[in-house]
């Protein structure tokens, strides 16, 4: 992951009931249509990307933007990584490229997708 | 919000380590990302959406976590699971052998309707090839198990393997809601609308 990108204004993002306007996509590999999410709330989050293992503790952005999805099966390709403590990692279905956002096992119904880690289209 | 899907099938890889199961299901696409701290932890499973007849099919793909290794793969692991893809190597006659203990393993603990699959992997590799696909149709028909054999590096029978299990389970979910309705049980009721979506993170049982 390269430096944080400042987010996109949601304004071009969503429609007027805060839901996505477009496709979103892996970054890396957009073309192979791999995770078009279903109309999603927009919600801003203030929690530290959880970047745990072998990174020494620093790597990672915060990441304030996120998709919610309220149902894992409305995702239409996405890997789920085993657990860190509570959290489980999500990323591409098929590039494996991520973490491109988060599910906390307390909330089985949140599922969090970083607008910054996401192409939209 | 309304469900954006018409079927959910749980589906599992099982067999020997280092049959390529994590790959063959996990890496549909040759230009993997690999990032250490994804390798590190591993994925638990995916979710792939696919079209077939028209329907939208929800695919809950497992991997075994290696837990073959230590042959732990019980009960709990099996739940709610509605296809399982058997996979050896062919270049591993010791894999295509435990193929037979790993049917042992699934008619002890799953579920007894599931449907079933035997994948002949590493097919790229004929040169070291240890297995013939002659054995490998053989094994399969004497089990009535339907076989491919497939290469996941080189993407060949991949998605038509996921497909032709996806369709085996739906001709079956489709058969016994007929054979419920025709014999009284009320009219055609919708799959998915059984399904309890609260319950449903580690499973994703129909019926």
């Amino acid at each position: 992951p390269g430096p944080a990108q400042e987010p996109r204004s949601p304004c071009c993002l969503v429609c007027a009931q805060g839901r996505n306007l477009k496709a979103v996509l892996c970054q890396r590999c957009s073309s192979r249509g791999v995770m078009c999410v279903l109309p999603q709330l927009l919600l801003p989050a203030m929690r530290k990307k959880a970047v745990a293992a072998g990174s020494g503790g620093s790597g990672g952005d915060v990441v304030r933007e996120h998709w919610l999805v309220r149902d894992m099966f409305s995702f239409e390709n996405v890997g789920f990584t085993r657990d860190v403590g509570n959290v489980k990692f999500l990323v591409c279905a098929d590039c494996e490229a991520g973490p491109i956002g988060w599910h906390c096992l307390d909330d089985k119904e949140s599922f969090y997708v970083a607008l910054e880690r996401v192409a939209h289209e | 919000m309304a469900k954006t899907y018409d079927y959910l099938f749980k589906l599992l890889l099982i067999g020997d380590s280092g049959v390529g199961k994590t790959c063959l299901l996990f890496r549909f696409s040759e230009d993997a990302f690999n990032t250490t701290f994804i390798s590190t932890i591993g994925i638990d499973f995916k979710i792939r959406t696919i079209e077939l007849d028209g329907k939208k099919i929800k695919l809950q793909i497992w991997d075994t976590a290696g837990q073959e290794r230590f042959r732990t793969i019980t009960t709990a692991y099996y739940r709610g699971a509605m296809g399982i893809m058997l996979v050896y190597d062919i270049t591993n006659e010791k894999s295509f052998d435990n193929i037979k203990n790993w049917i042992r393993n699934i008619e002890e603990h799953a579920s007894s309707d599931v449907e079933r699959m035997i994948l002949g992997n590493k097919c790229d590799m004929n040169e070291k090839r240890q297995v013939s696909k002659e054995k490998g149709e053989k094994l399969a028909i004497d089990y009535g198990i339907k076989f491919l054999e497939t290469s996941a590096k080189s993407s060949i029978n991949v998605e038509e393997a996921f497909f032709t299990l996806a369709r085996d389970i739906m001709t079956k979910l489709n058969r016994k809601m007929n054979d419920n309705s025709s014999s009284g049980a009320g009219g055609p009721v919708k799959i998915t609308e059984n399904r309890s979506k609260k319950s449903s993170f580690f499973r994703c049982t129909l019926l």
